[in-house]
């Protein structure tokens, strides 16, 4: 493992040196009351960007795909028509994201650069992109009553996809491990010196004791995923489901795994228009609902059921190598209705036993 | 600095797949109330010759900026010299496509889609069912077998629409007749005057005398609204049909056309890739609606 160890009071000089070398830098902050949220790092904010705090529930997704996004500037003069895309080429670093939203963007690489098409707004995004993992390890603040990345195996520790992981020792130390080439040229600097057995020692004794720590387990998601997969569940349990839903589309905007978006273009100008995507949610009604009105999919437990079937199907886990939940918790804790992950899983769990009696019934 | 090699390889100056092409509009036909039949070219003459290489039953993305952009069937046969769209007026993409004249621009990106598989049709009989204006994505595959007559064995249209008046390409559907090339059955549900031809769902043309419809080593092709759908392969399986030699092109709402915006995905498939041709076989399996 290519590992160094750094001074507590000199992890934040790392912001500095991405910064240094051009980067713009996106860290956590502490919001009002319990918020906190991905910003950009300026010379006035810098001090405030906070290692251990609840992960923020809008995910740093959406620096590779943003909320919504420019595709392209259209101009219509002298009945000529000039089309023009925009990309969004900044370098760019992630300071401090979580595992299981690595996870998350190595879900969205696999989709939006896989298979036949390739996203050349994702792509333009994610090649400037620099990210620092921060593991999990204070139960207190990093750790919600909702995660579940044990049950994803995603976290606490990502074991790759980021370029350097950082890893809170305790004693006023942390370390840190390279995942590319680009994370190890910072181990030049004189913040990072090497470590020892020991170091590697109190790691996996944190991780071990972190591991503990977790609220939510989800002990039947595989189970789960051969149900679903195998259409193994009842109507009634996806009826159950959709009752809860109150089709808000929450769960949707803060998954790190979510990857539909809707296109619109709006006037900017005269002669001037610009085409937009924007995150689009299979919880809303209209969905799938085509020009004249006819929705092939307007009941909700059918759209909850798209959901889950989306995530957890083994078709697509094969197709994308990794499961579209990478166990942030965020869906259950913004669902209003407590369908989130894991207490779908449960209701699949529970409703199990009413499966084998209709399967044995014939 | 950039991040490493972990992820699947970024390569340079890749496509940009959500991009149109500036198209002009040559000339607009009037078919039935509400549908048009625009035809266009592409401003650049490379980008006409390569779309030129779409396959039947494959579609395009249309954009009317400032209004957005749509999926559209392509009627035309490959083998055709104009590239056209045949549009019903529905919402408000479509409208602001039936508000241009000669001339105006739009743009249009494509083709996409899996298309019919006309290679492994060859030998066959082909049957085509359509009601209203499901001829539109069959007429493709209607042309381009008639322009390669030899391949196919026989070829039967049985096609329905409510009124006479509502019957689409009135004059495809004489040439392709009188080119003896294949048999063409119309009925209506409601006959006006002067109408003599048969009155009835498009289903109940199969059994009628005379008209003698293959069922072995035939592949049959339905494109209707959805109940017409469902009471058609009602009555082919009742007449024997396999349900891999049914084949029928599904619409979805779709934002993307490519993959990625997740709006046409039902059950594991994503018509806009791996359809929007599939067997009745296929269909059945994706497990929703359609």
């Amino acid at each position: 493992m290519r590992a160094r160890v750094i001074a507590s009071a000199d992890v934040l000089k790392i912001v500095d040196l991405l910064r240094a070398r051009g980067l713009e830098v996106v860290a956590p902050f502490c919001g009002r009351g319990r918020d906190t949220c991905f910003d950009t790092v300026t010379d006035a904010n810098r001090d405030q960007v906070r290692i251990h705090l609840p992960n923020p529930y809008y995910p740093p997704k959406r620096f590779v795909f943003p909320h919504i996004e420019r595709l392209m500037k259209v101009h219509g003069q002298n009945g000529g028509l000039t089309i023009e895309p925009a990309y969004d080429q900044t370098r760019r670093a992630i300071f401090g994201i979580r595992s299981c939203d690595v996870a998350g963007l190595w879900h969205l690489d696999r989709f939006y650069l896989g298979r036949d098409f390739r996203d050349v707004y994702y792509e333009k995004r994610r090649k400037n992109l620099f990210l620092v993992n921060l593991v999990c390890t204070d139960p207190a603040s990093d750790i919600s009553e909702d995660c579940f990345c044990l049950c994803a195996d995603t976290g606490p520790a990502a074991r790759e996809h980021f370029d350097l992981q950082l890893m809170d020792l305790g004693g006023g130390e942390f370390m840190a491990v390279a995942g590319t080439p680009a994370g190890e040229e910072l181990f030049a600097e004189p913040i990072f010196r090497r470590g020892t057995a020991a170091h590697l020692e109190r790691r996996r004794a944190i991780l071990d004791g972190v591991r503990k720590q977790f609220r939510t387990s989800t002990s039947w998601f595989s189970a789960t995923v051969r149900y679903v997969s195998q259409g193994g569940i009842l109507d009634k349990t996806w009826e159950e489901i959709g009752n809860r839903c109150l089709e808000c589309g929450g769960c949707t905007y803060v998954c790190p795994a979510c990857t539909c978006f809707t296109v619109s273009d709006r006037e900017v100008g005269p002669e001037e228009v610009e085409r937009v995507r924007m995150w689009d949610s299979c919880a809303l009604g209209g969905f799938t609902r085509m020009a004249g009105g006819h929705n092939p999919r307007r009941a909700v437990h059918d759209r909850r059921n798209r959901r889950f079937f989306r995530k957890l199907a083994q078709y697509f886990i094969q197709r994308e190598l990794a499961m579209a939940c990478v166990g942030c918790g965020r869906c259950a804790a913004v669902c209003h209705g407590d369908i989130g992950m894991p207490s779908v899983v449960e209701m699949i769990r529970r409703a199990a036993p009413e499966t084998a009696k209709n399967e044995t019934a014939t | 600095m950039n991040g490493g090699g972990h992820r699947p390889p970024l390569q340079e100056g890749t496509e940009n797949i959500y991009l149109p092409k500036v198209a002009v509009l040559e000339r607009v036909a009037e078919d039935i109330p509400e549908v048009k039949t625009f035809y266009w070219r592409f401003e650049d003459p490379a980008a006409q010759a390569e779309f030129k290489r779409f396959r039947p039953g494959q579609f395009a993305q249309v954009s009317l900026f400032g209004v957005g952009e749509f999926p559209a069937s392509l009627p035309p046969s490959p083998t055709e010299n104009e590239t056209f769209f045949t549009i019903r007026q529905v919402g408000s993409c479509t409208a602001a496509l039936h508000r241009l004249k000669p001339r105006d621009k739009f743009a249009v990106r494509g083709p996409y889609g899996n298309g019919f598989p006309m290679k492994d049709y060859e030998g066959m009989n082909l049957t085509f069912v359509a009601g209203g204006i499901g001829l539109i994505p069959l007429r493709s595959c209607i042309v381009y077998a008639l322009q390669n007559r030899k391949r196919y064995g026989r070829i039967q249209v049985f096609y329905g629409a409510k009124t006479p008046g509502e019957l689409m390409y009135q004059q495809d559907l004489r040439a392709w007749e009188k080119s003896g090339g294949l048999e063409c059955h119309l009925t209506v549900d409601r006959a006006g005057a002067g109408w003599t031809g048969s009155v009835g769902v498009v289903g109940s043309l199969f059994k009628k005398p005379g008209v003698n419809m293959p069922v072995d080593n035939t592949t049959a092709f339905v494109c209707g609204p959805p109940i017409m759908f469902r009471f058609v392969i009602k009555d082919l399986l009742a007449l024997g049909f396999q349900e891999r030699n049914i084949v029928s092109t599904l619409e979805r709402y779709m934002k993307c056309g490519v993959g990625k915006c997740g709006h046409c995905c039902i059950g594991v498939a994503y018509i806009c890739v791996d359809g929007p041709v599939f067997t009745y076989e296929q269909i059945k399996k994706l497990g929703e609606d359609i």
